[in-house]
């Protein structure tokens, strides 16, 4: 059993749009290096589908996704876009779902759909030699999935025992009140699993009606990264992919429309009777992926609540000894996103550990940065980067978000420069235009007749109970 | 016994191919012993401009007693707080502005610090590391402190997972006399009872060179880290190795249960485990297997007949590297509405219909071909390369048997698989651990 360190809610919190790739092009100057993404190719086929290709060959394998532009803000009926993307898996071709978890699994291979937020993700990793196994079979879950309704009747089981469960962890749980006390009715609230009780209620003709308005090639792109020819590669994948039909354009609203502006201090106090600990979040909106911004608040935000020195971890948890990580982040989404401060401690200390976070927090505005934390944070920055872009997989992943976000080479070939030429003024413009100051929002998720006297000083407190459906679960 | 060749020596015959030549092979590995007895591996990986050293120390919860149970991993914790030349909160704050990132974990076993840096900080993590190895000073303040942090850890731990709180239970009956018996975290009140003595004694007896190996992998050069080690490493003096762990766990006689009472569990869960022989037993590859057969992938027994049936939302194994021998869990999360033991009798079930029956050449062959796209994937990366070159040096003796590892569990048979599971997983030798918001009721 591992004991980590600073195991943290990293789930909650990935970082805005972090992303490099491997350094092809390393000198004997470190400092002057800068990381370029691996060469390759993309094509957009006739039917238009967009293809990516990129050659890796450390080791034998090959990592292929598709990504299509649907997720929870598209979702109809909560956690349809989950349950489609879970239903491919179901069967497909006239193949059960058993014949190709058969056929998978005797590869060594592994193949799963899921959706999240804006994109249903659809990925394989296999070792080369099983190409001409596993992209046929690929192709046939993405484009003719059979929805067999004894299966689908167990998945729904399945994901609503699987929704209730989860609330027995308020860590799993936490993000998805957070993002439903802030975005309210706007699509961006919806938790990518719906609720126990939507699930329950969706029906195949419902999946097969979403299936067929998004999973258009239009709407879709394909990576695949490791060790194949790629000439080879991209007429398998015409062959494959080409004769996908699209029909009516996708239907996607703009979700710019109807975001929320937060106009008071809330506390959404999540009762769970026998919590030994409060798990909360404190944050409001932060920005969108395609924000120039976007480096420049990862830096900041590294020296706030993104690194084990950060002010917060050293606060509450090296000072303090108040929790075992304490750390803050952004998480983007195409049109929107969010910040949020999290960490966790046992409930009679709840008062001491967020007074303490909201003091920390409050440093950004009353004592700003420093040159040699800048200068270091810069450097975290930049050298904990290549590892994040090792694996076909990470890579495959990259290339799937360029799609679905619409960023570009310069993205990733430009992030080094734009972490270089930060400087201390440009910080405290980033603080001011970006980090919510006040009309903080609250999750708290613990014992509520312990906790409840302290919520009420942070805002208009509503209570719930960890069991009551919704809030995903 | 049948042999035959399958999927996975072709496979693995292809990995020693021309076309495959970028793949790692032992003879990438290069050692060397420093003369206090510290042993060194590398390995050059130029694919990213990083690096990483991982220090495997031979401590863990099994080097432990009663009244210090968790002291291996809180001395984890203090390793952080303040050496001589880099004092309190300056590893990581040296460390983090050289661009590099740190974590450490604690099993029953070892205590592992890994560093993961650009290439261009090498220097500075081996002075880091140096310094708290040779040096550390241990604070009454901050272990006060982390006194608070690893309370927290403990709890949040609890609090967020039933399988933890599960596992600590059950460790608690299958050992009565092994130091396995506690969970690694430490019990809660000898968490808050160690002396600034214990941690003292605990740093000069298990940090020492000769108690240690450490792996370096990434874009760097084998000479440059050996001059960096003679300079940095060579000058800590070795000491007498540490008293031996003798105990031996008795034979297990009949069947151990125990039971935790949850009131918010929305289904029980239900964990088991049975003794088995250490890593190092030949029994090992195939124990392992079979652990592959009963939960890997959609199409293992397990997931058949518990997940896809809608008995379980989960069902899994886990079978630890150990030094001495341990166990061999098995667990699974109840569908809605299913009682525990439905959940209890079907592991059961799966497990002596494998001891009765045994396992067909098909799926023995499937789970040869995980093992293989498993050590592929973590071939991916410097980091995989690091930790598991290091876990088989100290689990199995020698990092080459990372490489042999395809062939030695090539030559498992269909009989071997059906024999461990006549030997090992049968009533006498088992322990059972239920969860539930029910409470067992007498009958």
């Amino acid at each position: 059993m591992m004991q980590y360190k600073p195991l943290l809610i990293v789930a909650a919190l990935a970082l805005a749009g972090c992303a490099a790739t491997q350094d092809v092009k390393r000198t004997q100057e470190p400092a002057a290096a800068a990381f370029q993404l691996p060469s390759y190719e993309k094509v957009t086929l006739d039917n238009g589908l967009t293809v990516f290709l990129m050659q890796q060959k450390e080791v034998p394998l090959i990592t292929v996704n598709a990504v299509v532009r649907a997720g929870a803000v598209n979702d109809t009926s909560a956690g349809i876009s989950a349950l489609t993307a879970e239903g491919l898996m179901l069967g497909s071709a006239g193949k059960s779902k058993r014949d190709i978890e058969n056929q998978v699994d005797f590869l060594g291979a592994s193949l799963s759909a899921e959706a999240g937020k804006e994109g249903s993700y659809i990925s394989a990793k296999f070792m080369a030699k099983d190409l001409d196994t596993m992209l046929p079979l690929f192709a046939d879950v993405l484009l003719r999935p059979d929805f067999d309704a004894t299966e689908f009747d167990k998945l729904k089981q399945r994901e609503v025992g699987g929704l209730i469960q989860a609330k027995e962890s308020p860590r799993a749980v936490v993000g998805n009140y957070f993002g439903k006390l802030v975005y309210g009715e706007h699509p961006y609230g919806n938790a990518s699993g719906g609720n126990s009780e939507s699930v329950a209620a969706l029906t195949l003709p419902q999946i097969r009606a979403f299936y067929t308005g998004f999973y258009q090639p239009g709407n879709t792109s394909i990576s695949v990264v490791g060790d194949f020819d790629v000439a080879d590669m991209k007429a398998q994948l015409k062959r494959t992919f080409g004769e996908w039909r699209s029909d009516a354009a996708p239907q996607q609203q703009s979700l710019k429309q109807g975001l929320p502006v937060l106009e008071k201090s809330r506390v959404l106090l999540v009762d769970k009777p026998d919590a030994m600990e409060t798990t909360f979040l404190i944050g409001g909106m932060g920005i969108s992926e395609d924000n120039p911004d976007a480096v420049g608040l990862t830096v900041v935000n590294t020296i706030l609540g993104g690194r084990f020195t950060s002010w917060l971890n050293d606060e509450l948890r090296v000072n303090a000894g108040l929790t075992y990580g304490a750390r803050s982040g952004f998480a983007s989404y195409r049109d929107s996103g969010l910040f949020q401060i999290s960490t966790f401690t046992k409930t009679d200390t709840t008062e001491a550990a967020i007074d303490l976070a909201l003091k920390t927090y409050a440093r950004l505005w009353e004592q700003g940065i420093d040159q040699a934390t800048l200068d270091s944070a810069k450097a975290y920055v930049k050298g904990q980067f290549p590892p994040k872009f090792e694996t076909s997989g990470q890579l495959a992943g990259l290339l799937s978000d360029m799609y679905l976000y619409g960023f570009d080479n310069s993205y990733i070939n430009d992030f080094e420069r734009k972490v270089d030429s930060l400087t201390l003024e440009e910080t405290q413009r980033l603080i001011n235009t970006y980090f919510p100051k006040d009309k903080l929002q609250f999750v708290l998720i613990g014992n509520a007749a312990k906790v409840a006297p302290i919520a009420v000083k942070y805002g208009e407190v509503t209570q719930v109970n960890i069991k009551d459906v919704g809030f995903g679960g | 016994m049948k042999r035959t060749l399958s999927a996975l020596a072709l496979a693995m015959g292809l990995a020693m191919a021309p076309m495959m030549s970028q793949a790692t092979t032992a003879a990438d590995i290069k050692s060397f012993t420093l003369d206090n007895g510290m042993k060194i591996m590398v390995l050059e990986d130029a694919s990213i401009p990083n690096a990483n050293m991982y220090l495997f120390w031979k401590v863990g919860s099994r080097n432990e007693a009663p009244g210090l149970t968790g002291i291996s991993h809180f001395f984890e914790h203090m390793m952080f707080n303040g050496s001589k030349k880099y004092g309190p909160k300056m590893f990581d704050r040296t460390m983090e502005a050289a661009g590099g990132a740190n974590n450490a974990y604690t099993t029953e076993n070892l205590t592992v610090y890994t560093d993961w840096f650009p290439a261009s900080g090498l220097e500075t993590i081996f002075d880091l590391e140096a310094d708290r190895i040779a040096d550390l000073d241990i604070n009454a303040d901050m272990v006060e402190s982390e006194r608070g942090v690893v309370t927290s850890e403990r709890s949040t731990g609890l609090e967020n997972s039933n399988i933890r709180a599960l596992m600590e239970e059950l460790k608690g009956v299958a050992f009565r006399a092994h130091p396995y018996s506690w969970p690694v975290i430490g019990h809660e009140s000898d968490i808050a009872a160690w002396t600034l003595d214990d941690l003292v004694q605990y740093h000069k007896t298990y940090y020492a060179p000769n108690n240690a190996v450490v792996v370096i992998a990434g874009d760097v050069k084998l000479a440059e880290v050996k001059s960096l080690a003679n300079k940095y490493f060579a000058p800590i003096p070795a000491q007498a190795p540490p008293r031996e762990v003798k105990t031996v766990e008795p034979l297990q006689k009949g069947e151990r249960r125990t039971f935790i009472h949850k009131p918010s569990a929305s289904t029980p869960n239900v964990m088991m485990a049975y003794h088995v022989p250490a890593t190092s037993h030949e029994d090992y590859y195939a124990l392992e297997l079979l652990a592959g057969i009963l939960s890997a992938g959609n199409s293992s027994r397990l997931y058949q007949s518990m997940v896809d049936s809608q008995l379980a939302l989960e069902a899994d194994t886990y079978f630890p590297m150990s030094f001495d021998p341990n166990l061999f869990y098995l667990y699974a999360v109840g569908a809605p509405g299913v009682k525990a033991d439905a959940l209890e009798q079907e592991l059961i079930a799966q497990t002596n219909r494998i001891a009765a029956e045994g396992v067909t050449e098909q799926e023995l062959e499937k789970i040869k071909n995980i093992k293989l796209m498993d050590f592929y994937r973590t071939m991916e990366t410097i980091n995989g390369k690091a930790n598991t070159l290091g876990t088989y040096e100290l689990f199995f003796g020698s990092f080459d048997k990372l490489f042999n590892a395809p062939e030695a569990y090539n030559k498992v048979s269909t009989a071997d698989i059906q024999r461990v599971a006549q030997t090992y997983l049968k009533r006498a030798n088992r322990s059972v651990a239920v969860l539930s918001a029910e409470e067992e009721m007498d009958k």
